[in-house]
């Protein structure tokens, strides 16, 4: 008698959530984003060219060259060990400069160049990727400590 | 002055701690004086820390910049408004504002109910106190503001300029006091867990702390959102930060909770069901603090890095994790509910279903926010989530929400006949189904823009059709004209009205939110002087850039005029590029203006070295300052619920002589005849 009353109710829930858990499901994989350090970039293999990915790295200084009067820029993206030139199209952020952390978002070619529309630039001062200090970058110790949980975004 | 106040918070600490210990001494000993003695504890913790706070501030205001976080979050040229602000620019600052806020509710709750919930106190001074000493412990030892610098540096290092704002000033207090308010039904429910009174009368006492809670919650939230929309710079008002989403969490819960106490209060259902979600929420509302405080997510928002801190602050929530969850499972065998569902046609249904998606929702934004750290530790591998998910998983929740909420309050309890069902919805789906075509033949083709409308008008139809039925109903019986009858149904039920407020709030935020994404119209492009830009009707024309000043920093300005499609100016625009000297720190100021109740937006990113040329954003927002105007009305209805015995009765005692039947439910039975 209960069981019976319960049945539709428990049956409308698993549908429900079946329907949103399908939904998380397949949007979930084509929305993940991965970040790279520019070596891994360069070490892409072609299946990889074009798709969406980030790239964590310092700009490097005296890099940024500005085509005037136009949405376009390029400038070097360094982890110590490899450097990809970026090509960006669009309004960099306030906190974008030379010898700063970036992240860009874009993709990587078969002319080994990197095409972005979208600069996300840290916060912090002292920011510096992660992967730059695995990469033996010299720190003060101060900022070694700050850094460590740096990264991402 | 600023070590008095070290010292006061230190001794604030020790007393904490004797705050904890003494109830339970009072318990064991059934001795009413040491429960006493945890009362002043509690209140003179409130004096001391309130001392802590009162000389941070005198530092920040004389400019000590020997102290070290005065000199990281001010500098001499800020203004008074944003010296005082500079005590929750940064870490160590923010935290000591949590804690101020923890004492004052703790000491205001230990007041307002010490007389007429006295089997309570016990449990809710030691929680309260558990709590204030875990994040004292945190202030003192791992990220003390009080320190001191060996030397005295000349000036500080500025307040970050994304910060000088008054929407910011006020934005991380908000959060606070809603993520703090929420530790006082968790506390009493805590303490029904320890006490064994397992009734909803926890529930009642702290209807309006959780009401309190989530208006601040949803005031802090919804300010970010502004702050974001104009301050970054972006023209977006959300983009499921993570940091955005540590603080959504809670107050999807927390929203949840509000709802399902009804439940409870009426037919005594979802007994452990809402103690879990109150516990679930606060524990929320730490793990927000944890996530931002921690820098675990690495986000614009996160200015603390510092693992220390991080670890103290996980150890510290896993404990009261444990003790809350651990206290439920123990306790969860008494709490079976002998009342069982009826029909899915029933009120208690609706609210399950309520649950069921606000619950689905914070999972959907739970995983898109924890699983790139679960990544991370897994596979060493740095992914992150992107906003299309959580686009198109959340909506279709919201959808349901907004669905649930035409039919929830119409239909009735235990069970509703098909036919009452019918002649309920009827109209409204109707109306809500007519939208549609309506819609697509208006140049609507995103699928979920017409779903999400179709829904808004299905449940507004729902609110009107209700209140005219009602209206009609009181009219004929009292002989009344409508207008009066109408009030008199307001009057009637001042819970259902505020509740129905809130409702009509999230109606129209749902509107805004969904025009001013849809018609959303954005163009970035390099501009000279004398060169325009169209946007929809509207032509955006530069006139010239020139250089600017203010008090602590310099840049560009650029001068627009927007005409519309019959070449008549409608507004002039100054975005500016601002360069902030102290800390070297560029800014983006845009520009707004207001038009009907949208938004023409200009900002100028990049001002070219010679000033010849700029690099412009337009935007053209339809409709966005209804998320804001859906946001107040919102709070409106929250507000008139917190204060409804007030509001309700002024009108009324006109009309009858008896005193109105408050829903006061401050003034619960006696504590002896419920236990």
């Amino acid at each position: 008698m209960m069981s019976q009353k319960r049945k539709p109710m428990i049956i409308s829930i698993v549908l429900i959530l079946a329907c949103l858990g399908y939904l998380a499901f397949t949007n979930f994989g084509e929305n993940l984003v991965y970040f790279y350090t520019p070596s891994e970039v360069v070490a892409l293999s072609p299946e990889y060219y074009g798709k969406k990915v980030r790239v964590a790295g310092m700009v490097v200084k005296e890099s940024v060259k500005i085509v005037p009067n136009s949405l376009k820029m390029t400038f070097q993206l360094s982890d110590g060990q490899q450097t990809i030139p970026v090509y960006y199209e669009g309004a960099p952020p306030d906190l974008f400069k030379e010898g700063q952390g970036a992240v860009v978002e874009g993709h990587w070619d078969a002319n080994r160049q990197f095409h972005s529309k979208m600069i996300m630039a840290k916060h912090s001062e002292d920011y510096m990727p992660l992967e730059m200090k695995q990469a033996g970058v010299n720190l003060p110790k101060k900022d070694l400590i700050k850094t460590l949980n740096v990264g991402a975004d | 002055m600023l070590e008095f106040g070290h010292f006061a918070v230190m001794t604030a600490l020790v007393l904490a701690m004797v705050g904890i210990a003494t109830p339970w001494i009072g318990l064991s000993t059934r001795n009413g004086v040491w429960v006493s003695v945890g009362r002043q504890a509690v209140l003179l913790n409130f004096c001391l820390i309130s001392i802590g706070m009162a000389g941070m501030i005198y530092s920040f205001v004389t400019q000590d910049y020997s102290v070290k976080y005065v000199f990281a979050t001010s500098n001499s040229k800020l203004s008074l408004f944003y010296k005082v602000a500079g005590l929750w620019g940064g870490h160590e600052g923010s935290l000591l504002l949590w804690a101020w806020v923890l004492s004052l509710f703790c000491a205001l709750a230990v007041m307002i109910h010490w007389k007429t919930q006295p089997a309570v106190m016990p449990y809710l001074i030691s929680i309260e106190s558990t709590l204030l000493t875990g994040f004292l412990l945190l202030i003192l030892f791992l990220s003390n503001p009080f320190e001191r610098t060996p030397f005295t540096p000349p000036d500080g290092k500025d307040l970050n300029p994304l910060l000088q704002d008054p929407a910011m000033v006020i934005h991380p207090p908000m959060l606070y006091l809603g993520y703090v308010g929420l530790s006082i039904p968790y506390c009493f429910a805590m303490a029904a867990l320890f006490s064994g009174r397992l009734s909803e009368e926890w529930i009642k006492t702290t209807q309006r702390w959780t009401l309190f809670a989530w208006l601040a919650l949803t005031t802090g939230i919804l300010m970010g959102g502004y702050w974001a929309y104009y301050e970054l710079g972006w023209g977006g008002y959300w983009g499921w930060d993570p940091v955005e989403n540590a603080s959504f969490m809670p107050w999807l819960i927390a929203t949840a909770f509000l709802h399902s106490v009804m439940v409870q209060e009426t037919r005594k259902m979802f007994l452990v069901w809402n103690l879990f979600l109150i516990i679930l929420a606060f524990s929320l509302s730490l793990i927000g603090t944890f996530l931002v405080r921690s820098g675990v997510l690495s986000s614009v928002h996160s200015f603390a890095t510092d693992p220390g801190r991080g670890l103290f602050i996980l150890g510290f929530l896993t404990f009261m994790l444990c003790l809350s969850f651990g206290m439920l499972i123990l306790r969860s065998s008494k709490l079976k509910s002998k009342v069982v569902m009826e029909s899915l046609l029933s009120r208690e249904a609706i609210f399950l279903y309520n649950n069921l998606f606000f619950v689905t929702a914070f999972v959907i934004v739970f995983i898109g926010t924890l699983y790139p750290l679960f990544i991370e530790v897994m596979k060493f591998q740095k992914v992150s989530v992107g906003a299309p998910y959580y686009n198109a998983v959340f909506m279709p929740v919201a959808w349901g929400l907004i669905l649930l909420m035409g039919i929830g309050p119409y239909i009735p309890w235990r069970k509703c006949s098909i036919a009452a069902i019918k002649d309920i919805l009827t109209v409204p789906f109707a109306i809500g189904f007519c939208a549609l075509p309506l819609l697509y033949v208006m140049g609507m083709r995103d699928m979920y823009a017409l779903a999400a409308l179709s829904v808004t008008f299905f449940t507004g139809t729902a609110i009107v059709r209700d209140y005219l039925q009602l209206t009609k109903m009181w009219a004929d019986r009292y002989q009344l004209k409508k207008s009066s009858a109408f009030l008199k149904v307001l009057r009637q039920n001042p819970r259902k009205t505020a509740g129905i407020l809130t409702h009509v709030g999230v109606l129209v935020m749902t509107i805004g939110v969904v025009c001013s994404t849809l018609f959303q119209a954005e163009k970035i492009q390099a501009m000279k002087p004398s060169e325009s830009v169209m946007l929809n009707d509207y032509r955006f024309k530069l006139i010239q850039i020139y250089p600017v000043t203010g008090s602590n920093w310099s840049g560009h300005e650029g001068f627009f005029e927007v005409y519309d499609k019959n070449n008549k100016l409608v507004a002039s625009l100054r975005p500016q590029k601002r360069l902030y000297e102290v800390s070297q720190t560029p800014t983006t100021e845009a520009a707004i203006h207001q038009i009907y109740t949208g938004h023409l937006f200009v900002t100028i990113p990049d001002v070219s070295p010679d000033a010849s040329w700029v690099r412009v954003r337009a935007l053209h927002n339809p409709l966005v300052l209804w998320v804001w105007y859906g946001g107040a009305i919102m709070g409106l209805g929250v507000l008139m619920n917190i204060f409804r015995g007030v509001i309700f009765s002024l009108g009324k005692k006109k009309v009858v002589v008896s005193p109105p039947v408050a829903p006061s439910v401050e003034g619960a039975p006696p504590l002896g005849a419920v236990g």
